[in-house]
């Protein structure tokens, strides 16, 4: 099993219930593929510095999780598709540093 | 006027780190900033730190400027695009 750290920008005109339904989706996956969430971690709207696909505002999620390639891989693959989202990024780390918060954020 | 302009230039040059792309206020150490014990973390989150190493425009600053150790300015630079593709920076 490996730590990964996994970043999603949405667009920002999300409902709440639009967003909580998002994270679960996408958190369902991971678990249905042999993956174990760790945390979860809300950004909400953030301005961006540049515009990604005539964006100026994303809607930001980040999760902390673990699990193996093959996880990421179907995790990915369903992004890829998905019209809500703008961006996604995936970071293998070797611990999850779960103290340190570096945006405000709300659990979900 | 020409007093005015010797002391311009001798300010140029007695500032030992000074680029194009230097922030003027901030002021670089010899040591390396991010080496050490209490050094602060490199991460593609910690985005107060990562702006520090880059320009106006939003170049990497060279670690000739800023004395950044190599082994630290790999992982400064993998951080600060990382933090570019999710338009942190």
């Amino acid at each position: 099993m490996n730590c990964y750290e996994h970043t999603l920008i949405a667009k920002q005109d999300l409902q709440e219930n639009q967003a909580k339904d998002l994270i679960n989706k996408y958190k369902e996956i991971i678990t249905k593929n042999s993956g174990k969430i760790v945390k979860t971690e809300e950004w909400g709207i953030k301005n961006f510095s540049h515009k990604i696909k005539n964006n100026r505002k994303g809607f930001y999620f980040h999760i902390k999780l673990e699990g193996t390639g093959q996880t990421i891989q179907e995790l990915e693959k369903a992004e890829n598709i998905d019209q809500i989202l703008i961006r996604f990024l995936t970071v293998k780390v070797k611990n999850h540093d779960l103290n340190k918060i570096y945006f405000e954020k709300k659990d979900i | 006027m020409k007093r005015r302009k010797n002391i311009k230039n001798k300010k140029r040059f007695t500032q030992s780190k000074l680029s194009l792309f230097q922030k003027s206020d901030i002021k670089f150490s010899k040591s390396c900033p991010l080496s050490g014990k209490n050094a602060p973390d490199i991460d593609y989150k910690n985005i107060k730190i990562l702006k520090k190493y880059i320009s106006e425009s939003g170049r990497i600053l060279p670690s000739r400027v800023t004395s950044v150790s190599f082994k630290k300015q790999r992982k400064l630079a993998r951080s600060i695009k990382r933090a570019r593709l999710l338009a942190l920076i």
